[in-house]
C-alpha cells in the first residue's frame, strides 16, 4: 500500500515537468493521462479503507515537523473518491473547454500542471494527519486554486476576483494555523490525534471555534461565504465545477475531521451550526435567485447547499445523545457532499458550455438555446431538478435523510432542541420552495423561450468530449437516486469506522437503509409512470391534429422577443418581498412631465451582496484609509529603504546585545 | 390501496361540486356535477395545437406534472389503511414529488416565451414556497404529537391521546384548507373565473395547453383537490372503523368543496401584492398549532 502513496505524488510530479515540455496540443491529455493514473493510485487506497483496510503510514520530515502520519480511513477515503471523480470530469471537460486557445502553449502549460498540482494537492489534504504537513497541503491547494481561477487573467474583473479569493484563503490560514499552534503549545504535537487529547483535557468550545472559522471560510459559510461569488464566475467553468464540487468540500471534511476528535457532549456547537448553516442556506437561495449572472447564481447556490450539509453537520452534534440522529446527520451531510460535488459539477460545466458558445454570463441576453444546444439544455434541466432536491433525483435521497434526522430530533425530550428542530425544518422547506423559483428561472430565461438578443455567433451544440463527462455523471446520480441504501451503508461504515464510541443500534440504521431502498423504487416508478403516459400520449396523438401556431398574446399576432418574461422580473416578486436582505441599487432618469416625446434611455439595476455591501466593503474602505497614513514609509526612494534595514539591523543587534530577547 | 380508490372518485365530483354551489348561489342553474369530467374526456378527443416558440419541454411537462400528482396521490393514506407508498417520511416525498410536478408546470409556461405565462410561473413559485414552511411545520408537530413518521401512523395515532387534539386538528384542517385552495389556485388566493391575464396565476400558466395535454393538466387539478381533501379528512377519521369513515369522507369532501364554492361566491380575491404575506402567515397558524402540541404533551409550563 505505501506504493500507492509515494506512487500518487510521484504521478503528478513527472506529469508536471512532462506538461511544459510537450507541445501543446497533448498538454491536455498529459494532464488527464496524469489525473486518471493519481486516481487511481488514490482510488485503490480508498476503496480498500472503504473495505476495512485503513492504511497508516509515517515518514520522518525533518526536526522542524517530526513524524508526519497519513492515513486514509473512511471519511479520507469518501472525500478522496469524490475528488478523483470531479477531478477526472474536470480534466475532460476542460480539454473541450480549452481548445478555443490551444495556440496559447504558455498559458496552457501554466493552467495544466497546476490543475494536475490541483488535484494531488487536494488528495493528500485528506490524507496527512500532521497540522504544518497539512497546512501545508492546503495552501498548495489554494495558490494552484487562485491560478487556475485567473486563467483570463488580462481581465481586470478576473484578476481583482483572484487576489480577492487569494486573501480570503489567508485569512482562513491564519486561523487554522492559530488552532494547530493553540493544540502545540498545550500538547507538544503536531499530529492530530493530539487534537483528541487537547479536547479530552480542555473545554472544546474555542478551539473548535477557531477551526470552524477556518474551515468554514474554505466552506462558504455566511458570513464567510464572500469570495465564492467572486471567484466561481471569473474562474473557467471546470475549474468552477471542480472547486465548487470539491474544494468548498473540503472545508466541510476540515470540521468533520475535528467532529470526530471531540470528546465530550457538544450539543451547544450543534446548535451553533444547525443556526448558522440554515441562515446560510436561505441567504445562498435567496441571493441566487436574484443574480442576473448564471455562474454566479450557482456560486451562491452552493453557498446554500453548504448550509443544507451544514444541518447535517449540526444534527451530528445535537445528535450525542441521541445515536441515530447522529446517524441521520452524518449520512446526510456526506451523501449531500457527494451528491452537491456531482449536480454542481454538472451545472458549472453545462453553464461552461452555455459561455462557450454565447459569450456572456448574462441570462437576459440569452433565451431559447434549447433549440441550438437542447443536449446541454437536457443538462442542466437534470443538474436543476437534482439540486431542488426533486424525486427521482440524487439531491432528493441526501435531503431525505437530513429532514429524517430533524423529525427524529423532534421526538427527543429538550424543548430547545424541539424548537429549533422546527425552525430548521420550516427553514429547510423554504430553501427547497426557492430553489425551485431560483433554478426555473435561470432554466426558463437561458434555455426557453425565444433568443432576447442576437448573439455574435450562433451557438452550436459542444463537441462530444464535453458532453460526455456530463452524461457520465448523469449516470452517476441516477444510480445514487435508484439505490441509495448501497451508499448510506458506505456512510455507515465510514461513521463506524471513525468513531466507537457513539452506539448505533443497526436494527432502525438497517429500517433506515431499507427506507431509502423504498425511495429508489418509487423514484422508479415515478419515471415508469412518466413513461407511461408518455407513451400513451403519443399513441393517442398519432390519432390527432397537430397544428402549429403562435403562442397566445391576447390576439396580437406578432410578439418579438422584448415581450417576453425576462428573468428579473421573474423574481422581482421576491426581491420586493425579501428586500432587507437583497440590496438592489437602481440608476435611471425619471421622465419629466414637458418631455412629450422621450428619447432613448437607460435603466440599469443591480442587487448586491448584503454582507459584502453592508460590512466587508466598508471595513475595507476604513482599511485602505487607515493604511494611506502610512504611505510616507513606501515612498519609492531607494535611499529610504536602505534605512529601514540598516533600522532593522541596528535593532535585532542592540535586542541582542541587552539580551531582551531570552 | 382503499384511499386511492377513494380520491379518485372524490376527484370525479370535487369541481363539479364547486361549481354547482356558485351557480346554486348566484341564482343560476348551472352545469351537472360531473361536468368538469366531460369535459376533459371531450379535451383528451381534441386534437392540439402548438406554439411555434415551444420545444419539447413544453409537450412532456404536462405528462409530468400529471403522473407527480398521481404518485403524491398513493401516499396519502386513509385511516388505518395505509397509502400504497407508505414509508417514514413519505411526507417529505409527498411534498417534494408535488415540487417537481410544479417545477415542469412552471418552466412549461415559460417554454412559451408568452408575455404573460411568466408572471403566473413567477407567483405559483413564490406563492408555493410560501405555503411550503406552513405544511411542514404542520406535519412536524403532528409528528411531535403523536411520535410517529410516516403519514398514516400520524393520523392513525391522531386522536389517541385526548379530545383537545380535535380542536388542533380543526385548525391543522384550515392550514391544510388554505394550502389547497394555493395549490389548486383557487378564491381567495387566485380567481379561475378572473378573464384578465395579468390578474391570473394557474390559468395564466396553461394558456397555451389544448387538447390531450390540458385534459392531463385538468384532471391533475381535480386529483389535488381530492388529495387534499383526503388529507382534511383524515384528521378526523383515525379511531374510526370503516362503516363510519367512508361516508364522513365523502361528508368531508363534500363539505370542503361547498365550502369552497361559498367562498368563492361571497368573497373577492385578496390583492395580489399581498398575496404572499398573506400565505408566509398560515405559517404562524401552523406555529400555533406547534405550541398547542407542546402544550399537550406538557413541555410547556
Amino acid at each position: 500500500m505505501t506504493e500507492l502513496i509515494h506512487l500518487s505524488w510521484i504521478i503528478p510530479l513527472v506529469a508536471i515537468l512532462l506538461i511544459s515540455i510537450i507541445s501543446s496540443k497533448y498538454k491536455p491529455y498529459a494532464a488527464a493521462v496524469s489525473v486518471i493514473l493519481g486516481s487511481l493510485a488514490s482510488g485503490w487506497l480508498a476503496v480498500s479503507a472503504l473495505n476495512g483496510q485503513i492504511v497508516d503510514y509515517s515518514f520522518y520530515a525533518g526536526a522542524f515537523l517530526g513524524d508526519v502520519s497519513i492515513r486514509v480511513d473512511g471519511l479520507s477515503a469518501w472525500f478522496i473518491l469524490i475528488i478523483n471523480f470531479t477531478a477526472l470530469t474536470g480534466v475532460f471537460f476542460g480539454t473541450g473547454y480549452l481548445k478555443a486557445y490551444s495556440h496559447e502553449a504558455s498559458k496552457l502549460a501554466l493552467h495544466w500542471s497546476l490543475f494536475v498540482l490541483f488535484h494531488f494537492s487536494m488528495v493528500w489534504v485528506c490524507l496527512l494527519q500532521n497540522g504544518f504537513a497539512f497546512l501545508i497541503a492546503w495552501e498548495m491547494m489554494s495558490l494552484s486554486s487562485m491560478v487556475l481561477v485567473i486563467f483570463d487573467h488580462h481581465k481586470i474583473q478576473t484578476l481583482k476576483a483572484g487576489i480577492n479569493y487569494l486573501v480570503q484563503m489567508h485569512i482562513s490560514v491564519v486561523f487554522l494555523t492559530v488552532g494547530f499552534i493553540w493544540v502545540y503549545s498545550q500538547t507538544g504535537s503536531l499530529n492530530f490525534s493530539a487534537i483528541r487529547t487537547f479536547f479530552q483535557e480542555n473545554n472544546n468550545l474555542w478551539l473548535f471555534l477557531v477551526f470552524f472559522t477556518g474551515f468554514g471560510l474554505k466552506a462558504g459559510f455566511v458570513p464567510l461565504h464572500s469570495w465564492l461569488p467572486h471567484a466561481h464566475p471569473a474562474a473557467p467553468s471546470h475549474i468552477s465545477g471542480v472547486m465548487s464540487g470539491v474544494i468548498v468540500k473540503l472545508g466541510i471534511y476540515g470540521i468533520i475531521r475535528m467532529i470526530s476528535y471531540l470528546q465530550s457532549d457538544f450539543v451547544l456547537l450543534g446548535e451553533i451550526i444547525i443556526s448558522l448553516s440554515v441562515l446560510t442556506g436561505i441567504y445562498g437561495i435567496l441571493t441566487a435567485s436574484v443574480q442576473r449572472d448564471f455562474k454566479k447564481m450557482l456560486a451562491y447556490c452552493t453557498i446554500e447547499n453548504i448550509g443544507i450539509i451544514g444541518i447535517g453537520i449540526g444534527l451530528i452534534g445535537m445528535g450525542t445523545r441521541s445515536p441515530l440522529m447522529y446517524f441521520l446527520g452524518f449520512g446526510g451531510a456526506l451523501l449531500h457532499v457527494l451528491n452537491h460535488s456531482l449536480f454542481k459539477s454538472l451545472l458549472f460545466y453545462s453553464a461552461g458550455s452555455v459561455f462557450q458558445q454565447t459569450h456572456t454570463r448574462d441570462i437576459e441576453k440569452l433565451g431559447g438555446l434549447i433549440k441550438n444546444m437542447p443536449k446541454t439544455a437536457v443538462i442542466f434541466l437534470v443538474g436543476a431538478l437534482a439540486i431542488g432536491g426533486l424525486p427521482p433525483f440524487n439531491g432528493f435521497v441526501s435531503e431525505f435523510i437530513i429532514y429524517c434526522g430533524l423529525i427524529e430530533g423532534i421526538h427527543t425530550n429538550s424543548i430547545n432542541q424541539i424548537m429549533l428542530m422546527i425552525l430548521v425544518l420550516a427553514g429547510l422547506s423554504a430553501i427547497g420552495g426557492l430553489s425551485v423559483l431560483t433554478f426555473t428561472k435561470t432554466f426558463g430565461t437561458v434555455f426557453l423561450g425565444q433568443p432576447r438578443e442576437i448573439l455574435p455567433h450562433k451557438p452550436h451544440e459542444v463537441t462530444r468530449l464535453m458532453l460526455v463527462p456530463q452524461y457520465i455523471i448523469i449516470g452517476v446520480m441516477l444510480v445514487i437516486a435508484i439505490v441509495p441504501q448501497f451508499f448510506l451503508n458506505i456512510v455507515y461504515d465510514v461513521l463506524a469506522g471513525m468513531s466507537s464510541k457513539i452506539l448505533i443500534d443497526p436494527v432502525s440504521v438497517s429500517r433506515y437503509s431499507k427506507t431509502a431502498a423504498g425511495i429508489g423504487w418509487f423514484s422508479l416508478l415515478l419515471i415508469g409512470l412518466t413513461g407511461f403516459i408518455l407513451f400513451l400520449r403519443s399513441l393517442v396523438l398519432k390519432k390527432r391534429t397537430q397544428t402549429i401556431g403562435i403562442t397566445w398574446g391576447c390576439g396580437y399576432g406578432t410578439p418579438n422577443s422584448a415581450m417576453q418574461y425576462t428573468g428579473r422580473s421573474f423574481s422581482k416578486p421576491a426581491g420586493k418581498i425579501f428586500d432587507f436582505l437583497l440590496i438592489e441599487k437602481k440608476k435611471y432618469k425619471e421622465l419629466n412631465p414637458d418631455e412629450i416625446f422621450p428619447g432613448k434611455r437607460k435603466y440599469d439595476s443591480r442587487y448586491f451582496d448584503f454582507f459584502e455591501y453592508n460590512f466587508f466593503d466598508k471595513i475595507t474602505k476604513y482599511l485602505i484609509i487607515g493604511s494611506g497614513y502610512f504611505r510616507f514609509i513606501q515612498n519609492g526612494r531607494t535611499q529610504s529603504y536602505v534605512l529601514y534595514g540598516i533600522v532593522f539591523i541596528l535593532v535585532v543587534f542592540l535586542l541582542t546585545i541587552f539580551n531582551i530577547l531570552q | 390501496m382503499l384511499s386511492f380508490c377513494l380520491i379518485l372518485v372524490a376527484a370525479l365530483f370535487f369541481t363539479g361540486v364547486i361549481s354547482r354551489t356558485k351557480s346554486i348561489l348566484s341564482g343560476r342553474k348551472g352545469p351537472g356535477i360531473l361536468q368538469p369530467v366531460k369535459d376533459i374526456i371531450r379535451l383528451f378527443k381534441k386534437g392540439v395545437v402548438y406554439s411555434s416558440t415551444t420545444s419539447f419541454i413544453f409537450q412532456i411537462a404536462p405528462s409530468i406534472y400529471f403522473s407527480s400528482v398521481v404518485i403524491a396521490m398513493l401516499v396519502v393514506p386513509f385511516g388505518q389503511s395505509k397509502g400504497l407508498i407508505s414509508f417514514q417520511g413519505d411526507f417529505i416525498f409527498f411534498a417534494y414529488v408535488l415540487a417537481l410536478g410544479k417545477f415542469f408546470s412552471i418552466i412549461a409556461a415559460l417554454d412559451t416565451g408568452s408575455s404573460f405565462e411568466g408572471m403566473g410561473a413567477s407567483r405559483e413559485a413564490l406563492y408555493s414556497m410560501f405555503a411550503e414552511p406552513a405544511f411542514f411545520i404542520l406535519l412536524g408537530s403532528m409528528a411531535l404529537l403523536t411520535g410517529q413518521t410516516s403519514f398514516q401512523e400520524i393520523f392513525a395515532d391522531l386522536h389517541l391521546g385526548s379530545p383537545i387534539s380535535y380542536a388542533l386538528a380543526v385548525l391543522a384542517a384550515f392550514v391544510l384548507g388554505m394550502i389547497m385552495m394555493i395549490e389548486n389556485s383557487r378564491m381567495p388566493i387566485d380567481d379561475p373565473k378572473t378573464h384578465l391575464e395579468l390578474t391570473m396565476i394557474h390559468e395564466v400558466m396553461i394558456l397555451d395547453n389544448s387538447g390531450f395535454d390540458l385534459g392531463l393538466i385538468l384532471s391533475a387539478g381535480l386529483m389535488k383537490f381530492a388529495i387534499y381533501g383526503a388529507l382534511i379528512v383524515n384528521l378526523f377519521i383515525g379511531m374510526f372503523p370503516y362503516e363510519y369513515a367512508i361516508p364522513m369522507f365523502f361528508a368531508i369532501q363534500l363539505g370542503a368543496a361547498v365550502i369552497t364554492g361559498s367562498i368563492e361566491s361571497f368573497m373577492a380575491r385578496f390583492r395580489m401584492s399581498h398575496n404572499a404575506q398573506f400565505i408566509f402567515a398560515l405559517t404562524s397558524v401552523s406555529l400555533l398549532i406547534f405550541f398547542g402540541v407542546l402544550m399537550l404533551l406538557g413541555k410547556f409550563i
